[in-house]
């Protein structure tokens, strides 16, 4: 493998130096620092992941071995779906894992098992997309907008509104398939489907109902990722929102076009976090940090140079043990392309964003983006107050181990204080961005204003 | 010579679905101390449920065995049994299954090389003892049974029970064996009870035939003494008139007397005395011997016949 | 006297005989084989003119010809596999060296195992170890019961209504019981015995138990008359008559049980690997799916073909075990 001499600590001096450093760092700053930043509490770790190319930065920082650099023996295993490996991080059985952002989130509030996770780092931005059975895309050209020969992006969900007409007409169900409820695939969609127009339903579940289809124009459902071709093909489903390859996948084989993908949706938001548990996270302050470290340094070389490193990512994570789709399938959004209809292939450089412009870090701010939207479809079910949305993202978003982190490489030197902002200044809540499909404005200190902004979905006081 | 085991008025009775069935009833019989009795009679008489009855493996509603002065509740080896289908056990070897009779009677009273001895003294007996570590799948019908009589004879019983030993067996096996029987009633003189189809291997083979009437509700029929000197060579029996007349006197008793056609138990005209004028083969009959007499204090056997319907 | 020699037809006709006797042999063992060989021969042919005409969205169905290049494409991964283990040792050793240059005094890191994702061997061992683990729980759980409820007629009444309804019962319904069960119990996460293992074998041995508690029941309660009759006359104890005399008769139909359990063992136990996330060919197979590749399709049939192979080998195992310990020779062997 090359590249595994790059960057490797340099002996025991420069770690002493780099304590030092930190310590020196520390007291001047008056940053808090997690812990001692020593020799890590626990050596062999497995760590789980989906099989979304999103899991890249797992992958190369074992194949890296920039986990082996901190002394950290990590095994990574592929878990069979989201639920499974949410509840194998509860129980213990995983150290850690490739997680959805809302998921810590989720576990905080006690949508999905009431448990404490936390994510000290954000593993990727951005890298989903929407993609539908070729009929629905037929029906939508008629009304999408054409620029320069080709159909104008990003495509609106207006566009399917005469295709649920037909639905309804025949006495057809419109559905859409998603990965996981507390999910980023899920809410991406349904802030779609609002935007444009159509309702995607809500939660109730203080009524008992968790099928989100309260109300409903378009139902969304669960389905595991490698079924949502197949389902859309039999006609079962008229689309799905989820990660690479599959979207790509349904190009390739000719089944589907995608239509949107996710930073047209919600720009630049964390999309797959690092996921462990707050008690991993307190028994073992060095080995969280040091973990992250190498998470920086491989997102960092995923991003490299202008993504000069993608093409060799792509061979590692074609292999079957990490997401072993083909390359040619999976090379696409990891260069920098991104096929819609069969041969219009758009350059879309931020499909996967890893360390460029956000750094992996856990900004509280794209937590209550996401709580604003577990609110707006019910999964929060009651009103609350702005105050609670930042304690919220506080208990789950762990920058402050991103700090740690991050001065400790370049306290070893491995990186430079010009690779990061400015830390020790920093509030994590980004300034206020509008969305790029409504233009509605996200400003993360008031999420309440932002709920209650939308057409469709809850806000205020309203229970379903 | 003493009464060893007796049956008063044994009588029993079976809970079916159609209502009681009583299958015995006051059956009486004294037996002596090295006496073969044989017990014969038509399918279906009970009289395997007689010796299930002295083997304690099954209970009389009323009267009961005695054995020794003791009255018989349980099974035991002192009341050994030979079964038809030699029950051998057929995972263990030939010696293996004696072995288990011998430990289980004799196990605080024989040193191990005791029993070992004991076991292959018995199998010699019955003539197995270049066989004594095959299982029984390796061995022919004949060869079971004599296992089978082996582990009965090496539990040293009172008496040996012995139902219908020879039944599933061909003509000439059986010949074999009832030669040996022969020779070990000779060498150990047991009291034994056998039950029986075979005519022949009945008068051949005992001391009394006991024959049972048909049931339900079954009992002694008459006595037959068998007082032919022993050794009893078949051979010689063949032409000897007593043999051929005892033989006849259970062939009427059987199949005029008890006649079982299409189930029905009939009478025949007369039967109820046993002439010596009606045998089929008359030839000169000794004066006594035939006829069953009330002797030494057993109840008269003849006994007037059911004309029940057996359903 | 005549000088006795060995005429030369005799000798002649002597050797021939012996060639013939070979003869003989070989031609009954190619007659033994002609058939099974035949049969999967015209199987190949047929997969292979079938496959063709199939395309699924993961691409056409592979036929013998790609199924056996991907087989072998598997053990290239693990060859390079062992080559990667021999770096990460050697890296491991380096370090362990500079660590011991750095610090002399100290004590030397233990030697961390290699961390890579298991290969298909590494998980084909994986499977047999968890089904090989749950099939002797349950035969050690379904013999006694088996004995109990055979023996027992009021027993067998009470028991045997549990016995029909949770029978049917598939192990994927049992699965998240038994995780949410195993992850509540047993709080220590310890590397040696993973919760995944322990969940993969209490379903296997859930799903697996009842032929051996019925076929055992069986076999106990149907001890002959005959043989209980013995026992009674030779006054057998009620341990010695269970001792000597049921379980060796019931031994038959124990293994019978047996056999069929550990059948359903391994059908039920790829099915659990496949959720439970024990590192098995379930797994594989999953994983495989989920990777949608142009060569999952080919991959997961080498998987099937493994499945079925080793399934077939296990039951020969049993039926050689059962041949050797069982003494009733006319009990099905085939």
């Amino acid at each position: 493998m090359t590249g595994r001499h790059e960057g490797r600590t340099r002996g025991w001096r420069a770690r002493v130096a780099g304590i030092l450093g930190l310590c020196a760092a520390g007291l001047l700053a008056g940053a808090p620092a997690s812990a001692a930043i020593g020799e890590p509490e626990k050596w062999e770790l497995k760590f789980g992941f989906i099989k979304l190319t999103d899991m890249v930065p797992l992958a190369i920082a074992y194949e890296r071995g920039y986990f082996e650099d901190e002394g950290l023996y990590v095994t990574l295993e592929a878990q069979a779906n989201w639920k499974v490996l949410f509840d194998r991080v509860v129980s213990g059985e995983l150290d850690g894992a490739h997680m959805l952002a809302p998921m810590p989130l989720g576990a905080a509030t006690g949508v999905i098992t009431k448990s404490e996770i936390v994510t000290p780092f954000t593993l990727s931005y951005n890298g989903a997309a929407i993609t539908v059975s070729n009929a629905v895309w037929a029906e939508m050209e008629k009304t999408v907008p054409v620029e320069d020969g080709k159909p104008k992006h990003p495509v609106s969900a207006a566009a399917l509104k005469p295709v649920l007409e037909s639905y309804k007409a025949q006495g057809r169900t419109f559905n859409l398939a998603m990965t996981f409820p507390v999910g980023t695939h899920n809410y991406l969609e349904r802030y779609w489907l609002a935007a444009g127009g159509i309702n995607p339903g809500v939660y109730a579940p203080q009524k008992g109902d968790n099928s989100g289809s309260l109300g409903a124009e378009a139902l969304l459902s669960v389905v595991p990722p490698p079924q949502m071709v197949p389902t859309m093909e039999a006609g079962t489903t008229a689309g799905y929102c989820v990660g690479e390859p599959w979207n790509q996948q349904a190009v390739t084989k000719g089944l589907g076009v995608p239509v949107i993908t996710s930073e047209n949706i919600w720009t630049d938001g964390a999309d797959k976090v690092f996921g462990m548990t707050g008690e991993f996270v307190q028994k073992n302050p060095n080995t969280t940090v040091r973990v992250v470290k190498a998470l920086i340094r491989a997102s960092y070389w995923l991003d490299e140079n202008g993504n000069a490193n993608r093409p060799e990512a792509v061979k590692i994570i074609a292999r079957p043990a990490y997401v072993g789709a083909d390359e040619k399938v999976i090379a696409n959004s990891m260069t920098g392309t991104f096929e819609f209809e069969k041969g219009d292939k758009r350059p879309v450089p931020d499909f996967n964003k890893f360390f460029r412009g956000q750094y992996g870090i856990p900004y509280y701010s794209d937590a209550i983006w996401w709580l604003t939207q577990m609110r707006r479809w019910g999964h929060i079910t009651e009103h609350q107050p702005d105050s609670w949305y930042l304690e919220t993202a506080k208990r789950a978003f762990r920058p402050d181990i991103y700090v740690a982190a991050a001065k400790e490489l370049i306290a070893d030197g491995v990186m430079q204080a010009s690779d990061f902002p400015d830390l020790d200044k920093a509030t994590f809540i980004k300034a206020p961005q509008a969305g790029p499909l409504d233009g509605i404005v996200y400003d993360g200190t008031q999420p309440n204003a932002y709920i209650d902004s939308f057409a469709i979905g809850l806000k205020g006081s309203a229970q379903p | 010579m003493k009464t060893l085991l007796e049956l008063s008025q044994v009588g029993i009775e079976f809970k079916t679905d159609k209502g009681p069935f009583k299958a015995l009833d006051n059956v009486n019989l004294k037996i002596r101390e090295g006496e073969y009795v044989s017990l014969i009679g038509h399918s279906g008489c009970g009289k395997s449920t007689v010796l299930n009855i002295v083997a304690g493996l099954l209970r009389a509603t009323t009267g009961g065995v005695v054995l020794d002065g003791r009255e018989v509740t349980e099974p035991g080896p002192e009341r050994a049994v030979v079964f038809q289908n030699h029950s051998l056990l057929p995972w263990l070897s030939a010696y293996q299954n004696v072995e288990l009779a011998v430990r289980q009677v004799f196990r605080a009273k024989k040193s191990r090389a005791e029993m070992r001895e004991w076991i292959e003294h018995n199998l010699k007996l019955v003539h197995m003892e270049h066989a004594l570590h095959k299982r029984p799948g390796e061995i022919s019908g004949g060869m079971k049974q004599r296992v089978g009589i082996a582990r009965a004879l090496a539990m040293q019983p009172r008496v040996l029970l012995m139902d219908e030993p020879f039944g599933a067996l061909d003509a000439l096996t059986r010949a074999h064996l009832q030669d040996s029987l022969m020779e070990i009633q000779r060498e150990l003189a047991n009291t034994v009870i056998m039950i029986t189809h075979d005519v022949d291997e009945a008068v051949l083979l005992s001391d009394r035939i006991v024959m049972m009437t048909n049931g339900p509700a079954a009992t002694i029929g008459e006595i037959l003494d068998v007082d032919l000197e022993r050794p009893r060579n078949r051979l010689e029996l063949a032409e000897d008139p007593r043999y051929n007349h005892c033989r006849q006197e259970v062939l009427r008793f059987l199949y005029e007397k008890q006649r079982k056609v299409d189930g029905t138990a009939r009478a025949s005209p007369g039967a109820s005395q046993p002439e010596p004028a009606h045998a089929p083969l008359a030839a000169k009959a000794p004066a006594g011997a035939q006829m069953p007499q009330p002797a030494r204090g057993e109840r008269a056997v003849v006994t007037p016949l059911h004309g029940k319907h057996v359903a | 006297m005549e000088t006795t020699r060995t005429p030369a037809w005799f000798a002649a006709r002597a050797r021939a005989w012996d060639a013939r006797g070979a003869g003989r042999q070989l031609a009954s063992l190619t007659r033994a084989l002609a058939m099974p060989l035949l049969g999967i021969a015209i199987f190949l042919l047929l997969w292979q003119a079938g496959a063709a005409r199939v395309q699924t969205t993961l691409g056409q169905l592979p036929g013998p010809a790609l199924v056996w290049s991907e087989a072998k494409g598997l053990h290239r991964e693990y060859l390079m596999d062992r080559e990667r283990e021999a770096a990460f040792h050697a890296r491991q050793q380096e370090r362990a060296a500079k660590m011991a240059a750095a610090n002399p005094g100290a004590a030397a890191a233990p030697v961390r195992p290699y961390t890579a994702s298991p290969t298909f061997y590494t998980q084909i061992v994986t499977s047999l170890k968890t089904v090989m683990s749950g099939f002797l729980l349950s035969a050690l759980l379904a013999i006694p019961v088996g004995i109990a409820i055979g023996l027992s007629g009021p027993l067998h009444g009470a028991v045997n209504p549990l016995i029909q309804v949770f029978k049917p019962v598939s192990p994927l319904a049992w699965l998240p019981l038994v995780t949410l069960v195993v992850a509540s119990v047993h709080d220590n996460p310890d590397p040696a015995v993973p919760k995944s293992f322990i969940t993969s074998l209490i379903t296997v041995a859930l799903c697996c138990v009842w032929p051996t508690v019925i076929n055992t029941a069986v076999g106990v309660a149907s001890v002959s008359d005959d043989l209980n009759n013995v026992s009674k006359v030779l006054r057998l104890g009620w341990l010695q008559h269970v001792r000597r005399i049921v379980l060796p008769a019931a031994v038959p139909m124990i293994f019978t049980g047996l056999r069929l359990s550990l059948g359903v063992a391994w059908m039920v136990l790829i099915a659990a690997e496949m959720l439970s996330q024990n590192p098995g060919l379930g797994k594989f197979i999953w994983d495989e799916f989920q990777n949608g590749s142009s060569q999952s399709l080919g991959r997961i049939m080498v998987a099937v073909i493994t499945i079925g192979l080793i399934g077939f080998l296990l039951d020969r195992v049993m039926l050689a075990l059962q041949r050797v310990v069982s003494w009733d020779k006319n009990a099905v062997t085939r």
